[in-house]
């Protein structure tokens, strides 16, 4: 049984798709209506445009989303994970073995196994479901993929039970056509991504109850290509999504070594603040801006070997 | 029927092996057929050959830079075919880094067939370029052993990762509906080395290596991989876990070493070949494969390890035969 909640969720959605395939044939006829500007075709802009200021709720800015994403507080459980770190120390206990000289190597290997992912989805959400298949099928490391899984469901749920209701308020389809229609202005590409997201979790839902035998499931929820969508829905430009997404990896690694005992609060605020890691970051997106997901890759071999050996580690505060 | 193979062509460094069942039971080659700069080579069968055998060779054992082989590889319902190499594949070094020097492999597996790939390393020179292609599309219950590990270079010549690129990337596909079609990827390891790329960084490549003088990655699938990719497993699952401390006096541990079974003084005297080797390792199971990364601090240690947990399961040997294990010899 379908609760009211639910089924006002859905004619939203249907209103939507309605919209944008209205949208669709307005850009093919570009004299018929001025609204065709608000179809899908630049995801790149940072700065939506936005036709009338009572569409533009605070609440529903990009900005606003975009401090919620880098908020080390959310609930995705990215304190439970030390990327490898844990693990490194382990094996190199010499005086050699610095976080500083873990942090380039996790960040590298990260952003060219991962962010190809991440840029793909925002580019293409469409394409969801397909990138978390490859993605599941490229992290050949239990360790690595129980820490992306966990992350990506974590973030399914966000997006379900907290980002949802404001991106997409159930109200908006019984107020009128036309307030939907400008919600979807304000923050550019929303309804087509909007049903992606909700397919997929239809279609994880359904994965997951069924056994199937030997075959591996057709979606995992994976970090990366999640991330992606939603940051492109929530209406982060492809820059910022990629940015924070690799941000938010150095903030988890530096707060897992405070975890660790490898040096203070303050020492990881000074890092975290540092041009050094400000040029990292921009350094490997610059790096992955055009690299395919077929072409993504381990650039750090051995990493694979300290992340996949985390579980033999004696004593471990961890899960990756 | 739309083949997602090459149609075979006279071009350079082209070629094809297609292996049959023989009606007389046991596996032989329908077709073998190449171009300079690729040599196959395959000795006359015998009656004990338990899989074809083929050689890959390169004229001169290595690739000049810019050269290319294409490889097509068709193993029939039932056969067998084991690959092996005759020594390290050099890559010369590359002129200009937009000089690519490759090699290519699909391989078609059909039901019930198996191929075992297990290649000496490559050995990419200072300033190479070098990328590797290995697609396995994989019919029902077909097996798949397949072997890709690099050296850091010339180390006699104080070569340590100092190519200019080498990039190798694996892929396993499942058939699709169509004999010949590709159905779903399910595993894709992709390796990415390279100066351009560990700029970013700020380390030269090697330092970005830790030692490792050679890498590999073994890709496991199938029934009759199941034996040695459960060994494996096993064997990850019971290495020792780093930071314990055995408590025993030393007198006590070595009469405890001494009434145990074979099989776990094999087991230690080989975790005390790893630690002395500095040979690190993970086994991991993904999409019903199982793979093996492993690193070693010299090249010829990573060749016994891997040589050693393969000969001691012992099933590819008895499958493929003593020779497909000939380039993980120590």
């Amino acid at each position: 049984m379908a609760s009211q909640d639910e089924i006002e969720t859905e004619i939203a959605l249907l209103e939507l798709r309605l919209q944008e395939a209205k949208a669709r044939l307005n850009a093919l006829n570009p004299s018929s209506s001025s609204s065709s500007s608000s179809s899908s075709s630049n995801p790149n802009s940072s700065i939506p445009s936005h036709p009338s200021p009572s569409a533009f709720s605070p609440a529903s800015s990009p900005m606003h989303f975009l401090l919620l994403l880098s908020d080390s507080a959310l609930p995705i459980g990215s304190f439970a994970f030390s990327s490898g770190l844990e693990s490194f120390a382990a094996h190199n206990r010499s005086a050699a073995s610095s976080f500083s000289s873990f942090l380039p190597l996790s960040l590298s290997s990260y952003a060219s196994s991962t962010l190809p992912f991440v840029l793909a989805a925002h580019r293409r959400p469409q394409c969801l479901a397909e990138l978390d298949d490859q993605l599941d099928a490229a992290i050949i490391c239990t360790v690595g993929r129980r820490a992306s899984v966990a992350q990506g469901r974590a973030l399914l749920s966000i997006w379900e039970r907290s980002f949802k209701p404001t991106i997409l308020p159930p109200s908006a389809s019984s107020t009128s056509t036309s307030s939907s229609s400008s919600h979807q202005t304000a923050s550019g590409s929303i309804s087509p991504d909007a049903l992606v997201l909700s397919d997929f979790s239809a279609l994880l839902r359904r994965e997951s109850t069924k056994s199937s035998a030997g075959e591996p499931p057709l979606v995992s929820a994976h970090l990366g290509p999640l991330f992606g969508v939603i940051a492109a829905v929530v209406g982060l430009s492809l820059r910022q999504t990629a940015y924070v997404f690799m941000l938010s990896h150095v903030k988890a690694l530096v707060s897992a070594a405070v975890r660790a005992n490898m040096f203070g609060p303050y020492q990881a605020q000074k890092m975290l603040a540092s041009e050094h890691v400000q040029a990292l970051i921009n350094a490997v997106v610059e790096r992955e801006w055009h690299t395919s997901v077929e072409e993504a890759g381990q650039s750090v071999p051995v990493m694979d070997l300290w992340v996949g050996r985390h579980e033999l580690l004696y004593s471990r505060i961890f899960n990756s | 029927m739309t083949s997602p193979f090459p149609k075979s062509a006279s071009l350079p460094g082209d070629g094809r092996i297609v292996v049959r069942l023989l009606p007389a039971g046991g596996s032989g080659l329908e077709t073998i057929s190449y171009q300079y700069p690729l040599k196959l080579i395959s000795p006359s069968p015998t009656v004990a050959q338990k899989s074809a055998l083929v050689f890959l060779l390169s004229y001169g054992g290595g690739l000049v830079g810019g050269d290319g082989v294409n490889l097509s590889v068709h193993i029939r319902r039932g056969s067998s075919l084991s690959l092996v190499t005759q020594g390290h594949t050099k890559i010369f070094k590359s002129a200009t880094p937009d000089i690519v020097t490759s090699q290519k492999m699909w391989a078609q597996v059909d039901e019930e067939a198996a191929v075992c790939l297990l290649p000496d390393p490559v050995q990419p020179f200072e300033d190479s370029v070098y990328e590797q292609t290995q697609i396995f599309t994989l019919g029902k219950r077909a097996s798949l052993c397949l072997l890709d590990w690099v050296t850091q270079g010339r180390a006699a010549r104080g070569e340590d990762w100092t190519f200019t690129r080498w990039t190798g990337r694996n892929e396993v596909w499942t058939q699709g509906s169509d004999s010949g079609q590709m159905g779903r990827l399910l595993i894709r390891d992709n390796v990415i080395l390279s100066q351009d790329g560990s700029k970013p960084v700020g380390l030269p490549l090697k330092d970005t290596m830790h030692k490792m003088s050679v890498l590999g990655t073994l890709i496991l699938r199938g029934p009759v991989m199941e034996s040695i990719g459960n060994f494996f497993m096993a064997e990850f699952a019971a290495l020792p876990r780093i930071g314990s401390r055995d408590f025993r006096s030393k007198e006590d541990q070595e009469k405890d070493a001494e009434e145990k079974p074979e099989f776990e003084r094999w087991r230690a005297r080989r975790i005390a070949m790893e630690k002395q080797q500095n040979i690190l390792w993970s086994a991991a199971q993904v999409r019903g494969c199982v793979i093996v990364k492993f690193g070693a601090a010299t090249v010829e240690a990573g060749r016994s390890w891997i040589g050693t947990m393969l000969r001691r399961e012992g099933s590819i040997a008895s499958h493929f035969g003593d020779s497909a294990l000939m380039c993980v010899e120590p």
